[in-house]
């Protein structure tokens, strides 16, 4: 057979070492490289480099872990806004539409005022054992609020468990931060003002995270399980209005700020028709000061607010806040 | 051990009745937690060979994974199928498995006999022998193509290696001037311990292809023909499930344990090494156990090493191998040793080669000269030999796998 109908550079030239003589040379050095390979498996360091063809691979699972890059995915999860415990999801339907698999289902919420439906998921399920992990609900999302989880440990002996319900599958901002941080911030300045608009249309208590109201604090705890870590700073965070006036105020101050927090409340109760308590609404932005994930506060003048600054300031920049809301209308 | 039984005071019957039962325990247990070991000790080297862990978990780096595999066997479905013949279906593990603790019954574990025969290599010859019996049961009893195909293919290979494997004895028989394993180890105890068969000329020679012919007879890669797993399934074991399908894989190993055994008994010096003499006793004792486990494991090594390296040869290339390689060295060899016995030996059988390099060496005095002549000769035979066969098998070898255009040109194909 010739190969002269092939360019030079396709054909491989395979010699055989020595035509003439062979005695097993062939075979010796092909016992040479397994038993090299044997040397350094056994004695030599575990292989760190991927490109590295010696060496031992083998990661002991349970004790050893590798460091998951920060694209992995394994399963959706949805995000809340640590400070304000506010849900990213508005129910558009986006991933519902795209989920190859279908697992995705969402129920819009509605004002109980008025029957309109509000930018929130009133529930929303999501069946992680026909989940295909293809991530394309996490792409298509328009508001950043479903994202793909590292936590792949899901094994459970009890399959209905496997239909994730809202209150299990949110996890906090800091969380998906923590796995993912230079993916989130990539998108956290639009995601964090879409968040911001669409409080403004959800009334009383309805966006709000479906575990902190459901079952208190704990439950966050609950949906972050196999992750400890990340998210309790969230569940363990204080909301109420006092969290904001820190514990060394002058008691003036002190007493200035209720006051405007209370004409705050006073005007906009007007407009919100009977809803739930917006005093504990008006504060919520302002916990931001005093926690530790700062980062993922909302945008705007509320970063401004830094942990050094003076008390008087402070206040007079909550009051000046105050009336700006007042001017808007809410 | 009878002996001091009696002493104790029991009836001379008695005494060699538990003296026997104790001793064949011994070799059943030895035989398959020696067994049990050697799985550990292939799967984990081999993994390692592959850049692998291998079985790491159960009990301290695994060592009790063969405990927990047999228990998962005992515990599985026994099936036989329909068709067979249930009798020789039952009877081929057993028949395997037998012939392979037998040859346990003559191997010298150090200084330490179970049994000594003065015909211990034939026995050994024999109970390999058996096997092709098994196998050919397993084959035919099961009733289906591929067990039978096989079968048909164990025996042939067998039966072709059992030759060489036979004749590469020969030389150390011819050395040695006895056929028992005692015997042979006690001759290769000159020089400290460190008199072995496998550091002269014909004892090299005949280590490698005993070794070979070793590898065939037992089955092991390159020579996995019977079992050829992308080819035929499992060979004969195809029909065979649970506790029987686990006694054939413990009598596949035992065997090979058993090659090991023979091996370092035949050509390693067995528990020949330095101190033993020394020491003597039981300490001796257990130092030539060491030494010969010691031997009998780095030789399992090899067979692991072999099969992660090579590929399973063809049916024509394992019969090619046998007839035209190894045959033909095997029968060099005994010439050679023939040469090398007369060389050392020889006094009044041939009176000049007194005269010429002076008598042969004794326990006190060594004849270096004889020993020199001897070792040259049959390393020039012997080299010569492999040199001529080798370029023999290797003359229609082409070159390349295609024709170049210089050669087209040339008209040289």
């Amino acid at each position: 057979m010739t190969l002269s109908h092939l360019a030079t550079e396709d054909v491989f030239v395979v010699e055989r070492n020595d035509a003439d003589f062979r005695a097993g040379q062939g075979m010796t050095k092909g016992l040479g490289i397994v038993f090299r390979k044997f040397r350094k498996a056994l004695f030599g360091k575990p292989n760190s480099d991927r490109a590295d063809t010696e060496g031992q691979f083998n990661v002991q699972y349970p004790e050893e872990r590798l460091v998951l890059p920060e694209a992995y995915r394994n399963m959706p999860i949805l995000l809340y806004d640590d400070a304000t415990g506010h849900e990213l999801c508005t129910s558009c339907f986006q991933c519902e539409r795209i989920c190859p698999p279908q697992v995705i289902h969402i129920t819009q919420a509605k004002d109980p005022a008025t029957g309109k439906p509000v930018p929130a998921a009133a529930n929303f399920v999501l069946e992680y054992d026909t989940c295909m992990s293809c991530g394309y609900c996490a792409e298509v999302c328009p508001f950043d609020a479903i994202k793909m989880d590292h936590d792949f440990e899901l094994s459970t002996g009890n399959h209905p468990e496997l239909d994730v319900n809202y209150d299990r599958l949110l996890r906090p901002i800091s969380y998906y931060e923590a796995i993912a941080p230079t993916m989130w911030s990539d998108v956290k300045e639009q995601a964090m003002k879409k968040l911001q608009n669409n409080i403004k249309r959800r009334p009383g208590a309805i966006g709000r995270d479906h575990g902190q109201k459901v079952k208190g604090g704990a439950a966050v705890a609950v949906a972050a399980t196999p992750v400890a870590g990340a998210a309790p700073a969230a569940a363990a965070k204080p909301r109420g209005p006092v969290a904001a006036i820190g514990k060394n105020m002058p008691e003036e101050k002190v007493a200035k700020l209720i006051s405007i927090r209370a004409a705050n409340a006073a005007k906009r109760g007007g407009g919100d028709a009977g809803a739930a308590p917006v005093a504990e609404a008006a504060p919520i932005v302002e916990t931001v000061v005093d926690t530790p994930a700062a980062s993922a506060a909302p945008s705007g003048p509320v970063a401004a607010i830094g942990q050094n600054m003076s008390e008087d300031k402070r206040a007079k920049l909550e009051a000046i806040r105050a009336a700006k809301r007042a001017q808007r209308g809410e | 051990m009878a002996d001091a039984l009696t002493q104790l005071g029991f009836a001379s019957w008695l005494s060699v009745l538990i003296a026997s039962i104790i001793k064949v325990t011994l070799i059943l247990v030895g035989g398959s937690v020696g067994m049990m070991f050697l799985t550990w000790y292939e799967r984990r080297a081999i993994s390692y060979m592959q850049d692998r862990r291998g079985p790491n978990r159960v009990g301290p780096q695994g060592l009790l994974q063969p405990i927990s595999e047999a228990i998962k066997t005992m515990t599985k479905e026994d099936a036989t199928p329909r068709e067979a013949d249930r009798i020789v279906h039952f009877l081929a593990p057993v028949v395997m498995l037998g012939a392979t603790v037998l040859s346990f019954a003559v191997i010298p574990w150090g200084r330490m006999f179970p049994v000594d025969l003065n015909a211990a290599v034939l026995f050994v010859i024999a109970t390999g022998g058996l096997h092709s019996i098994g196998m050919m049961m397993a084959g035919w009893g099961s009733n289906n193509k591929f067990a039978l195909l096989g079968g048909m293919r164990g025996v042939a290979q067998l039966i072709s290696y059992e030759i060489p494997q036979v004749m590469a004895i020969i030389p150390v028989v011819l050395m040695t001037g006895s056929m028992s394993l005692q015997k042979i180890v006690e001759a290769q105890n000159d020089f400290g311990g460190l008199g072995w068969f496998v550091f002269s000329p014909v004892g090299l020679l005949g280590f490698a292809l005993f070794f070979t012919a070793s590898l065939a007879e037992g089955e092991r890669t390159p020579f996995d023909i019977p079992e050829a797993d992308s080819e035929i399934i499992a060979g004969y074991m195809t029909e065979y499930s649970g506790m029987k399908f686990a006694v054939f894989y413990l009598s596949n190993y035992m065997s090979n344990l058993a090659v090991c055994f023979i091996t370092a008994t035949l050509y390693l010096g067995g528990g020949n090494g330095p101190g033993v003499d020394a020491l003597g006793g039981f300490a001796g004792g257990l130092l030539s156990l060491i030494y010969f486990l010691l031997k009998s494991f780095a030789l399992f090594f090899i067979m692991v090493l072999i099969r992660a390296t090579v590929p399973r040869l063809r049916v024509d290339q394992l019969m090619g191998f046998a007839w035209k390689f190894l045959l033909p060295l095997v029968l060099v060899n005994i010439l050679s040793a023939s040469f090398w016995v007369a060389l050392l030996r020889w006094d009044q059988q041939w009176p000049q080669l007194t005269e010429w390099f002076g008598a042969p060496s004794t326990a006190d005095a060594t004849n270096w000269g004889r020993l020199a002549i001897a070792v040259v000769l049959t390393l020039l035979i012997n080299a010569g030999a492999v040199a001529l066969i080798m370029r023999l098998t290797n003359r229609n070898v082409q070159k390349h796998l295609y024709t170049t255009d210089e050669e087209l040109a040339l008209g040289l194909s």
